[in-house]
């Protein structure tokens, strides 16, 4: 610790602390502009000058001078007030005085400080700048004209975000910020540079002209699209959500959002939302009460009571775990069907089957922090960064910043391989576990198995003929990543899962585990496995039970019910198993077969067309509640706007029809999580007004065990190519499509192509093309690019027209033929 | 006041070999992007953007902050430049001098403004601060050839001596 004194004050720091970080421990406000907590000190604004009694003689930026001992510095004196309203002066000569029509007026830095330092006139004159303003992107407006050159944008482009769209252009007067060639931004658009800009340079064009910002309401909730569980601060006016509001201080992420988190949110207040419900009569949805609606489902229901197996429930894992576990209640408590399910059934597997048999818990074993803990993160397909992008960010930061080492093992290159130091194995797809008995099997022959490891014989000779050619990589490639896994001090495995992974499964799960578990890297800081699940409620779905447990039917085999008609009452809380769960005609046929279907959702999707009775949820923005996020956070949602129409919350649905079962009452749902911190064991002493802001991660105990799997044979079909899905980066699930933002960037489905193939096939970028598998055909745009290696075709999962899952069945890879149109 | 609108950059196809070879020459170097830039330049006489991106993809920089070192150096070139390059000195000696006059009638003769380049690709021009040789003012230069005591009659002169002498 370093002892100094700012304006009499005694304050004891760490030693890599600033003067900045000093002050702003004890209290005391240094001005700034160009610092941000999350980014390396720049020290170009000039803003946090201060007087140091040992350097006499100048001012010293407080942002990037480090502390000594014995340091006495003074942050407010009539020489530093004169220098600081200098440099507002000076930025000020350039500065258009826009405030009335400036989006960021009320939140901007430099409006503040002028205000703060009363700089209520100007001593020099010059012209204004006199940029193009960029209004080529959907999202991001960059008006140059404004900009202070705080190079906060580029900083955060590049330190966290690791795209560098930004950078300074050109010197002296005329440098300004810009992109490769000055173009227009053409980037990822998660808008982390608007977010820090401080001024109103770069505009968030959603939320453009929309409201002054202090008339917003502000609503700190949580993200509802991955299973990050990113915190986020909404901004509401008159029973809408207008925007996302930056907060620096809020999760583990410090703010930082992605695409569909920052500019996702207006599926809240689309046009596109159900407000009345809807009952199926002669053939044709038509409005209706919610008591016609509602007895109509309960008569259903309770009917159902008297042969249980003939009723099914299909539940979104974006739900609250409150009315998860009401919904639990009310179909294996009051109706007595264990055929309950989410998320096609095999996207939880690794955790309700993988992790179970692995761990002895159906969750991860280790939590996000764990990221930038570690010494090495094996990462399982480079899709990490695309289906939880903020963990992606979380991934930047340890490998740059930490000096985490990475290694990817996957089926195509993706943002991630191009990190410092970043080593990717290509491998055939649909070989991943064979990979992973590989790398078991290398740190055997190795003899780099941790002391003490029960059941080592089994294992051995389970993965006795795994080979690296059974992976496709060589067995050079193997070899090294189990050395460097191996001996490394800490190692985390990231897998992430959900619907456009069929592959990542139990198998694979316990195949990672076994190879955590060989080397001893379980049960430490910054070592075991984060099996990241895809929705943002995905491990609540799990702990409450949404999934079959005794004989009940796994969603396949619902909808396999509803076919042939075992399945009589299906009720389906927000799924969207139409263009979600694998082989669409089938779904379709099996949803059109079902004798009684009640879909519950903001929109009417695609299976809810097909429903006899159709009831409006609300969104994440209308309820309260809590969601549980891969690393185990439970984290509380908040109520920001009043439900939209008619619409009613899934815990008011569930628990109108839980009281005419004759179920149990609850008047809030609060009330629920009270019976699910008294009931489900890992939640024990868990409270909604606990959680506060920053919610509570919930313990595990982990009893590690090995578990031999045998890897599937891949069998290649001549002539094809392995057709693997995944997510795009600006969506999750196929609720993002309803979110103005996300489809702006990525509107429409797409098949991805390497090069080489797509040459040989005479496709060109853009080009419609023809997509034929066993199961079915299908039309989408062609990309073109080097991402994917020869002879495999990416397709991500997420629309609706165009949808993938009419041509996969729920196997790993999906051998296809690619055809212009 | 930069109101100047992003440049204009061809598309064009070009021989990546020797940029290659200049990138395979630094690879290992720390802190290469300078020398690989320069050694580009060298070979093509500027930086082409397919160079850009070639750099960008092999030395794992973005293609932004190429652009960002491209744009902040005078040394270096987007566009191509001509054959011969003709510097007019416009410092204060030359200035007195009447260096307004010598670069007005080059402009007017060239049909180029500073730092542009003729159709034909023979001629770059350029105002520059000072050449060091006040004693000559006014001075301009046309590669390495220096032509003291400039008027505008010499203008003349020079273009014909150039447009005489081959492009290669």
């Amino acid at each position: 610790m370093v002892n100094l004194t700012i304006n009499g004050k005694q304050v004891a720091v760490e030693k890599d602390a600033t003067i900045y970080d000093a002050a702003k421990a004890c209290g005391i406000k240094i001005p700034i502009l160009c610092h941000d907590k999350k980014l390396h000190p720049f020290g170009g604004c000039r803003m946090c000058l201060v007087e140091v009694e040992q350097m006499k003689g100048r001012l010293i930026p407080a942002c990037t001078t480090p502390v000594t001992e014995g340091m006495i510095v003074q942050t407010t004196t009539d020489e530093i007030v004169k220098a600081r309203k200098l440099v507002l002066e000076l930025l000020l000569l350039k500065h258009p005085i826009d405030c009335p029509v400036c989006d960021a007026a009320g939140d901007c830095d430099l409006q503040n400080l002028t205000y703060e330092y009363k700089v209520n006139m100007n001593r020099f004159v010059d012209e204004k700048f006199n940029h193009e303003i960029d209004y080529e992107n959907p999202l991001i407006e960059r008006d140059m004209n404004r900009c202070i050159h705080c190079g906060k944008c580029a900083r955060i482009c590049d330190e966290i975000v690791s795209y560098g769209a930004y950078t300074f252009i050109n010197r002296g007067i005329e440098a300004k910020m810009g992109t490769e060639f000055d173009g227009p931004l053409n980037c990822e658009f998660c808008g982390s540079c608007v977010s820090v800009c401080p001024v109103g340079a770069l505009n968030s064009r959603p939320f453009k002209f929309k409201a002054r910002w202090w008339a917003l309401q502000k609503t700190k909730s949580v993200c509802s699209y991955c299973g990050t569980g990113c915190q986020l601060t909404l901004g509401s006016k008159d029973g809408k959500v207008l925007t996302t509001i930056y907060d620096e201080n809020q999760g583990f992420h410090n703010g930082q959002l992605c695409t569909r988190g920052r500019f996702g949110y207006q599926f809240v207040n689309s046009d596109k939302r159900l407000t009345t419900p809807l009952v199926r009569k002669n053939g044709k949805l038509q409005e209706a009460t919610w008591e016609e609606a509602l007895a109509e489902v309960t008569s259903r229901l309770s009917a159902g009571k008297s042969d249980p197996a003939s009723v099914a429930a299909l539940a979104t894992p974006r739900l609250t775990n409150e009315e998860l576990f009401l919904l639990e209640k009310v179909f294996r408590g009051t109706i007595g069907t264990d055929n309950i399910d989410h998320s096609a059934g095999f996207a939880h597997e690794a955790l309700t089957k993988g992790a179970v048999a692995s761990f002895g818990v159906a969750a991860s074993p280790s939590e996000i922090a764990d990221i930038q803990k570690s010494n090495l993160l094996l990462v399982v397909k480079s899709d990490a960064y695309e289906t939880h992008p903020v963990i992606g960010f979380e991934i930047n930061l340890g490998v740059k910043r930490k000096g985490v080492a990475i290694r990817i093992v996957s089926d195509k290159k993706g943002k991630l391989t191009r990190l410092p130091g970043a080593k990717t194995t290509v491998h055939t797809p649909g070989s991943e576990v064979a990979l992973f008995n590989a790398l078991c099997k290398s740190v055997i022959d190795q003899g780099l198995v941790a002391e003490g490891v029960a059941g080592l014989d089994a294992l051995k000779a389970a993965v006795a003929d795994a080979t690296a050619e059974k992976a496709g990589v060589t067995a050079e490639e193997i070899a090294a990543i189990a050395k460097d896994y191996a001996t490394a001090e800490k190692a985390l495995i990231i897998l992430p899962i959900g619907l456009g992974y069929p592959g990542h499964n139990a198998a694979l799960a316990s195949a990672a585990g076994n190879l955590a578990i060989l080397t001893g890297k379980i049960g430490k800081e910054g070592s075991g496995l984060l099996i990241m699940g895809e929705k943002n409620n995905s491990q609540g779905a799990v702990d409450m039970g949404i999934y079959p447990k005794g004989t009940g039917l796994a969603a396949s085999a619902i909808i396999d019910g509803c076919a042939n008609g075992n399945v009589k009452t299906l009720f389906v809380a927000g799924e969207n198993p139409v263009v979600s769960y694998p082989n669409r005609k089938k779904v379709e046929k099996a949803l059109e077969n079902v004798e009684f279907m009640v879909v519950a959702d903001l929109f009417l999707t695609e299976t809810a067309a097909l429903a006899d009775v159709v009831l409006p949820a609300c969104s994440f923005a209308e309820k309260n509640g809590t969601y549980t996020s891969l690393g185990r956070r439970v984290q509380n949602v908040r109520k920001a706007i009043p439900a939209v129409g008619l619409a009613k919350s899934d815990f008011e649905i569930l628990s109108a029809i839980s009281q005419a079962l004759g179920g149990a009452r609850y008047n809030n749902q609060g009330e629920v999580f009270t019976e699910i911190a008294a009931t489900v064991p890992a939640y024990k002493g868990l409270s909604q007004a606990g959680l506060k802001d920053e919610g509570a991660v919930y313990p595990v105990s982990v009893a590690a065990k090995l578990v031999p799997v045998q890897a599937k044979a891949v069998a290649p079909a001549a002539g094809k190519l392995a057709m693997v899905t995944g997510s795009a980066l600006y969506h999750c699930g196929t609720m993002s499509r309803f979110g103005e933002g996300p489809m702006y960037v990525c509107p429409d489905a797409y098949a991805e192509l390497n090069v080489a193939d797509a040459s040989a096939l005479k496709i060109a970028e853009g080009d419609q093309v023809t997509v034929t598998s066993a199961t079915g055909a299908v039309q989408v745009a062609a990309k073109v690019g080097k991402r994917v290696p020869q002879g495999v075709v990416f397709s991500p999962y997420h629309f609706g027209e165009g949808s993938v899952n009419t041509i996969t069945d729920g196997a790993e890879v999906t051998y296809v033929t690619v055809a212009k149109k | 006041m930069s109101n100047a609108p992003a440049e204009e950059i061809p598309a064009e196809e070009i021989d990546l070999t020797e940029a290659n070879e200049v990138i395979d020459k630094y690879l290992t170097l720390p802190g290469n992007l300078m020398p690989v830039l320069q050694g580009i330049q060298e070979a093509y006489g500027y930086v082409p953007k397919p160079t850009i991106d070639l750099v960008a993809e092999r030395l794992n920089v973005y293609p932004s902050q190429i652009y960002g070192v491209l744009t902040f150096y005078a040394q270096f070139h987007l566009k191509p430049r001509g054959r011969f390059i003709i510097r007019v000195c416009v410092g204060t000696a030359c200035h007195v001098q009447g260096a307004e006059r010598i670069t007005e009638t080059f402009f007017g003769r060239l049909g180029i403004g500073h730092a542009e380049t003729t159709e034909d690709l023979r001629y770059t021009f350029e105002k520059v601060a000072c050449l060091g040789a006040c004693g000559m003012a006014p001075l301009a230069m046309v590669n390495d050839d220096t032509f003291g005591k400039m008027t505008v009659q010499k203008v003349d002169e020079i273009i014909e001596t150039y447009n005489a002498r081959p492009m290669k």
